[in-house]
């Protein structure tokens, strides 16, 4: 393949100037949250779903690889072009197409950011309920490529269960329409395993979301905790106890640290743990679960819980969680978020042994992560220009994730397998597990076109019969 | 069958044991749409499901896993039939986390009963399909069967937290997990659910659970007018609300029904409202739907405590599959928006034909089903063109009408499914991937699958 020719069709199909095929330009779209980069022989930003058929049949022509990207957030190396070709660039295909409240959906398109998303449906009173963390920068698209979670997801459910249709390029340039508004339509479930294929079975161009009414209540509580173990018991008794929170949040001491230096939110700097604990729903019954849930806190250990008195201060406690990982950028150059995903009850075990993994290879962990999901986000604190450092940052990951698998987990909750945990699928699956996942790969995209080199362990050399 | 079936069945003797595998009038029993299989085995284990599998695809016999009676009638007549493949002895519930919120189920168990034992933990699993006491996780998971609670919690892609599947090689493999939060690799919990048997045969299935509310009640309620009952469904979806099941009824259904529901002999269309949760939101939820549908004119409203709505549910759930046989039952899917149109269509059809029947409409999750009387020696050609002319209604808006239970002479001039869709050349080829030599559950499926 010729870069230059290919750079030239795509310059056809989208423009000349919304195409990127030198210096600087392609190192600005080689990398994202995650640790790696790659660059890119051209960048194609696209306005329309024609224009992404147009890219993608460029591509085939060629033979070039092709990877959609849209805020760059990824945690997993999804978006990183590792065997080169076109990242196509979708941010700017950012618009809500419709809001049809007769039939509860909305269609939207994938470049636009969750947090606008948002901010769009409630004035009419409406939300779309997946809400990662990262949502003023993580487009929706995005969302999608990877099944995003988000602190309202143990009540409400991840992405899958909100998008229930869209439209797809598929890897040959072909397109569909998946799903829609009518649900369980007819044939195999090709919008739900599209979900969460972190862009290595097409492109997502339009989306078909589930929207639903703004709850009539909510009551945000901070839970203040000396110790960590009485944390995160207390996560599991509120589950026992009957109730499903909307949010089961949990942060450490060090993550408050950053997150007040950064953000002035109230955190107390002296304790060792907060649960933030949202309820929400009918109206009726909220003043009861906010009294059941801080006798609870209390019974296990709480030092002290903060009920939020009013929006502001219920923003601001939102603002502290939201804003952990960029906080946690002040007290260290770079940092490895894990993000193992283990039973509930399995947290203070789990926990107990993230801390002894920090010890073993001299690292500071810190956690910020969705108790109520058993969704752990244990930050590993590093400094990148050290080798020797972040080769033991690598192992100490590795090490976590097999722990999260013992404990009946699994080695990704909501960040993706992407590139990062391409090694670590051998955890939790077997040879015929991946060759059966691989077979999906296949019957979407033959060509091996569509973000190749991610998710799927390298194959494990064949043992020749002498 | 390409191989001698004498063989084959010696072959499943020596991995299952003699007395599960059935030849001739016993295996007939297993008939699907007619055609009778040569043998039916009844494995005992998950792992001997792999080893048959195995065995069948070496003989290159074709193979349809049989989960329970209650739903077989899903799917066009099969293309051939070899061998069924019966998971009424994988009994075993393997795990219950009930501390995690999560059970492992193996895909002979029972709807009912395993609703049973999470009830005992106060725990349950947010399906509620027709034929709850005969119907089996692994036919739940195979048909993607749901109920009027799906206004509320969704479908099996929402609860489905793991599978494990055997694929047409005989290969056993494991989708998904049993944490509520995974993204490890692709969702192949989601290509399994509703395939019918087609890629894989379902073993065991591990379903996240909801906490058992504190309280539940119904609301039930006589219009005169459908037109009135799409009024308060109309202001529910609108308001704060949040009912677990929003049902609205014909006046075939609700004269069935009457007695169930406490509304004997008024006649109209019926709308039933149930609600789950702290007694507070129940409460409050009963007061505000019996002022909505007095304010929208019923002509009579009840409101059942949880016993009598239990009760009542399982007759509305149930009202298609007690009609005679020989009915047909038709599952039409719409924007929510719609359903009321297509209930009014359905109803409109079955009252300028005279025929006996009932339908129900989730009225907010945009499913209506249809079950209609057949008659010995009716005449089918009306029937076939009421259907489709609904079909097309339903397929205008993006919709869908499949055919849950119909007379063989009727599937075979009416299709299951209706109309491929775009993007049915990934699911081709994703059969040729899992299953290349079309040995799984042939011809029962969409495009002929």
């Amino acid at each position: 393949m010729k870069a230059s020719c290919l750079a030239e069709d795509l310059r056809q199909v989208v423009g000349k100037d919304n195409v990127l095929d030198s210096g600087v330009n392609l190192a600005l779209y080689g990398y994202d949250a995650y640790l790696e980069e790659r660059r890119p022989d051209a960048v194609a930003f696209v306005h329309s779903t024609d224009e992404v058929v147009g890219v993608v049949k460029a591509c085939n022509k060629w033979g070039a690889p092709f990877v959609a990207r849209g805020g760059g957030t990824n945690l997993s190396g999804g978006t990183v072009p590792v065997k080169g070709g076109v990242v196509i660039e979708m941010i700017r295909m950012n618009k809500v197409l419709e809001v049809d409240r007769a039939n509860l959906r909305a269609r939207v398109q994938p470049g636009m950011f969750n947090l606008e998303f948002g901010s769009a449906l409630a004035p009419l009173g409406y939300q779309y309920l997946p809400d990662p963390a990262s949502q003023k920068a993580a487009t929706l698209g995005g969302n999608v490529a990877e099944n995003s979670g988000g602190p309202h997801c143990f009540k409400y459910g991840v992405t899958t269960n909100h998008v229930l249709g869209m439209t797809v390029v598929l890897p040959d340039g072909e397109v569909a329409r998946l799903g829609g508004k009518a649900p369980d339509s007819p044939g195999y479930d090709l919008t739900g395993v599209f979900v969460g294929s972190e862009g290595t079975l097409g492109i997502c161009t339009e989306i078909v979301a589930k929207i639903v009414r703004l709850p009539e209540g909510v009551k945000t509580l901070l839970a203040i905790y000396d110790s960590i173990e009485e944390g995160s018991e207390t996560v599991s008794a509120i589950v026992a106890a009957g109730m499903i929170p909307a949010t089961l949040e949990m942060m450490d001491q060090l993550v408050i640290e950053a997150v007040e230096a950064s953000i002035k939110c109230g955190f107390p700097l002296d304790c060792a743990t907060v649960l933030i604990i949202e309820v929400d729903g009918l109206k009726d019954d909220l003043e009861q679960q906010v009294q059941a849930i801080t006798d609870i806190c209390k019974k296990h250990g709480a030092r002290e819980v903060r009920v939020a008195k009013n929006d502001a201060e219920r923003a601001a406690l939102w603002a502290g969680r939201r804003g952990a990982f960029g906080a946690v950028a002040r007290i260290t150059p770079s940092y490895l978020v894990c993000d193992g995903s283990v039973p509930r009850t399995e947290l203070p075990k789990i926990l107990r042994k993230v801390a002894e993994v920090g010890k073993k290879y001299d690292l500071r962990i810190p956690n910020v992560f969705h108790a109520g999901d058993g969704n752990l986000h244990p930050l590993i604190l590093f400094d990148w220009r050290d080798a020797e450092q972040k080769a033991r940052v690598m192992k100490a990951g590795m090490e976590i994730l097999e722990l999260c698998v013992q404990v009946g987990g699994t080695i990704s909750g909501e960040h993706g397998v992407g590139i990062e945990k391409m090694d670590a699928m051998r955890l939790c699956f077997t040879e015929e597990d991946i060759e059966a996942q691989m077979k999906v790969k296949r019957a979407f995209d033959p060509k091996d076109l569509s973000n190749p080199g991610k998710i799927f362990p390298v194959a494990q050399e064949v043992a020749h019969a002498s | 069958m390409p191989a001698d079936p004498n063989s084959l069945a010696q072959k499943l003797s020596f991995l299952v044991g003699g007395e599960y595998v059935l030849t001739g009038s016993a295996a007939a029993r297993f008939a699907v749409d007619e055609v009778e299989p040569a043998l039916a085995v009844r494995p005992g284990s998950q792992q001997e499901v792999g080893s048959v599998a195995a065995a069948c695809s070496a003989a290159g016999a074709s193979m349809l896993p049989w989960t329970d009676g209650a739903l077989i009638g899903l799917g066009n007549p099969p293309s051939r039939l070899d061998v069924v493949v019966c998971l009424d002895r994988l009994t075993r519930i393997v795990e219950f986390d009930d501390a995690n919120l999560n059970v492992s189920v193996e895909a002979g168990v029972r709807l009912d009963a395993l609703q049973a034992v999470l009830g005992a933990k106060q725990e349950f699993l947010p399906l509620d399909p027709a034929q709850s006491d005969q119907v089996t996780v692994g036919g739940l998971v195979q048909t993607n069967a749901s109920g009027p609670s799906r206004q509320l919690y969704g479908s099996l892609r929402d609860w489905v937290l793991g599978l494990r599947v055997v694929l047409p090689g005989g290969e056993r493999i494991r989708c998904g997990g049993k944490v509520i939060k995974n993204v490890s690799g692709y969702d192949m919990n989601k290509i399994f659910i509703g395939n019918l048997g087609t890629l894989g045969i379902v073993t065991e299935a591990t379903f996240k659970l909801l906490p058992a509310p504190a309280m539940r009640a119904t609301v039930v309620g006589v219009f005169a007018r459908l037109s009135e009952v799409g009024a308060v469904v109309g202001r529910t979806l609108e308001s704060f609300l949040l009912p677990e099941a929003l049902e609205a009824l014909d006046p075939q259904a609700l004269a069935t029904l009457g007695p169930a529901l406490g509304l004997d002999g008024a006649p109209g269309y019926g709308l039933a409202v149930s609600m789950a949760g702290s007694r507070e939101t129940v409460e409050r939820q009963v007061r505000d739907f019996a002022a909505l549908f007095g304010e929208g004119k019923a002509l009579k409203v009840e409101t059942l405590g949880a016993e009598r709505a239990d009760v009542a549910w399982r007759a509305i759930r149930n009202v298609q599959a007690k009609l005679p046989m020989g009915r047909v039952i038709a599952k039409i899917a719409v924007p929510i928006g719609k359903t009321l149109d297509l209930l009014s269509a359905a109803e409109g059809l079955m009252r300028r034909h005279e025929w006996r029947g009932a339908i129900t409409a989730g009225a907010g999750s945009g499913i209506v089903r249809a079950g209609i009387e057949v008659g010995a020696g009716s005449a089918l050609e009306p029937l076939r063109e009421a259907l489709l002319s609904l079909r097309r209604e339903a397929e205008t808006l993006d919709g869908s009408l499949v055919l849950e239970v119909a007379p063989l002479s009727l599937k075979r001039s009416l299709d299951t499914w209706g109309k491929v869709r775009e993007g049915f050349s990934v699911m081709r080829r994703l059969k040729a991937e899992l299953d290349p030599r079309a040995l799984l559950t042939p011809g029962r499926f969409l495009g002929g699958i």
